[in-house]
């Protein structure tokens, strides 16, 4: 007989991926919306937002039900704390989608200088984010990582690049700044998704192997990842609180 | 690195033809609470035991390796159990106050051990009873009998009149399953306190409360140490499979 405990994590798990999978067809979305200039689209992208706000509170009430109920520890712990944050992460992942759809009709002229951005290369780039995304979560295969962390660098530079040669063409033309500012906006909200992911990806580490690799610099400072399975040998923890909250 | 107070090695009981422990080689450290966990007959209560050689007491008992206390093995043959006793306390599952006033119970160590000054041992059952926060529940009723505490006052006073031995050493053996949750965490609180000044050993079958109030969990299975390690390390990445089976209740 399953037992409750793990029907709810199950349960957990599949709303996971369920949002997952809603918020990288929306991202997904809009940046076709993007290209091809489809208000239509960009509408649905909008309208799809109830769902994931929807199933937003619904991961955070399970998370909080399995906490409250169940004090999960280990393996366990460590998927429903990540859980919360993966959440959180791809719900705002939605919320930029959304932000980039608001702005499509804003672009339905001076459409030019979008061609002359040559969008399609870091286009493609994002949507096999989206696809590793949603595979990180679903397999928790942390064999993915160093691929989306390298592909998100890729899609970094790509983008301030694309920044710099729109300020470049503002400076040229005047008339393109209402349309060149909103896609400065854009490619912003480009950039925090693609960071939402390597954070998504972190989380995946965290539930598989109990190590703490965000903040990429801390990581660099100390040369070492932070991991929880260090100081397993017996001593005193001589560490004051506060040392330990740093 | 803190030193250790209790060392196993190599230690193997067998109750009759029964192997109840095989090979433990653990070190308790002076001054942190240890709790021992693992599923019913998996030997941490034995092993609680031969810390200070309760398992003595039971017939066909055998046993090998050695349990050094500050270095010194108890169970070399010189060794007074009585005085092994008094620097090692117990307390267990289910309170046991004597049939006596709630003075006598915790004066009662200390005069058998030769104090006879009324003002010393006033002394002590103020502080022992302070030390195991119950003085002001009872400060009023020392001449009462003890019987009539409640549940929870009685497992504190039983910490008491173990504290007025002035051991260094505290064995509990599941102090607190038999105690309501508002009993409960005035002992883990209590736990915590007193491992300022002792060295505490704690079984028990409440994993949060194993969480809660230790530093280094030691997990049981079969009679072996499957796994030792700080706390935090336990309930968050345990390194063997049979812990995390254990800890996140998918055993078996």
């Amino acid at each position: 007989m399953e037992r409750h405990f793990e029907m709810e994590l199950e349960k957990l798990n599949v709303r996971l991926k369920k949002m997952a999978g809603i918020v990288a067809i929306q991202v997904n979305s809009a940046m076709k919306a993007l290209m091809e200039g489809d208000v239509e689209l960009a509408k649905q992208i909008i309208e799809q937002d109830r769902k994931v706000d929807k199933l937003d509170n619904k991961i955070d009430k399970l998370c909080q039900r399995i906490f409250a109920l169940s004090q999960p520890v280990a393996t366990d712990l460590r998927f429903i704390m990540s859980s919360l944050k993966i959440n959180n992460d791809l719900e705002r992942m939605g919320d930029h989608a959304v932000g980039i759809a608001y702005k499509i009709e804003t672009l339905i002229e001076n459409r030019e200088v979008i061609s002359l951005l040559n969008l399609g290369e870091v286009v493609a780039d994002l949507n096999k984010l989206m696809e590793l995304m949603v595979a990180i979560i679903e397999q928790r295969n942390v064999n993915l990582v160093k691929e989306i962390f390298d592909l998100s660098t890729k899609i970094q530079f790509k983008l301030q690049t694309l920044s710099a040669k729109i300020i470049e063409e503002m400076a040229k033309k005047s008339e393109i700044i209402v349309v060149a500012t909103n896609l400065m906006l854009i490619l912003t909200q480009l950039e925090r998704i693609e960071a939402y992911t390597t954070n998504i990806a972190e989380s995946v580490v965290f539930i598989v192997e109990g190590k703490l690799v965000k903040h990429a610099k801390l990581v660099k400072e100390n040369s070492e990842i932070i991991d929880f399975t260090e100081n397993i040998e017996i001593g005193p923890d001589t560490r004051t609180h506060q040392e330990e909250e740093q | 690195m803190a030193e250790a107070k209790i060392r196993s090695r190599n230690l193997t009981l067998h109750y009759g033809n029964k192997m109840a422990l095989d090979n433990v080689t653990l070190d308790i450290h002076a001054k942190q609470v240890t709790a021992l966990i693992g599923p019913s007959g998996c030997g941490k209560s034995t092993f609680l035991r031969t810390l200070n050689r309760m398992n003595d007491l039971i017939p066909f008992v055998k046993i090998s390796g050695e349990v050094l206390v500050d270095n010194y093995n108890i169970y070399e043959d010189k060794v007074d159990v009585v005085n092994l006793r008094k620097k090692i306390g117990m307390v267990f599952q289910k309170s046991n106050p004597f049939a006596k006033s709630v003075f006598e119970n915790i004066a009662y160590g200390p005069k058998i051990n030769g104090i006879k000054d009324k003002k010393k041992l006033t002394e002590i059952v103020e502080f022992s009873l302070q030390r195991a926060a119950i003085w002001d529940e009872v400060k009023d009723r020392l001449n009462d009998s003890a019987l009539g505490l409640s549940g929870g006052q009685q497992q504190r006073l039983c910490i008491a009149r173990t504290i007025a031995i002035n051991p260094e050493i505290i064995l509990m053996d599941e102090p607190a399953s038999a105690l309501d949750p508002i009993s409960t965490s005035k002992i883990e609180e209590l736990i915590f306190q007193l491992k300022t000044d002792y060295t505490i050993v704690i079984v028990t079958h409440n994993m949060q409360q194993a969480a809660r109030v230790s530093d280094n969990t030691a997990f049981f299975y079969m009679g072996e140490l499957v796994e030792f390690g700080r706390t935090k390390s336990i309930f968050t990445v345990p390194s063997k499979k049979q812990t995390e089976d254990y800890i996140t209740g998918r055993f078996g």
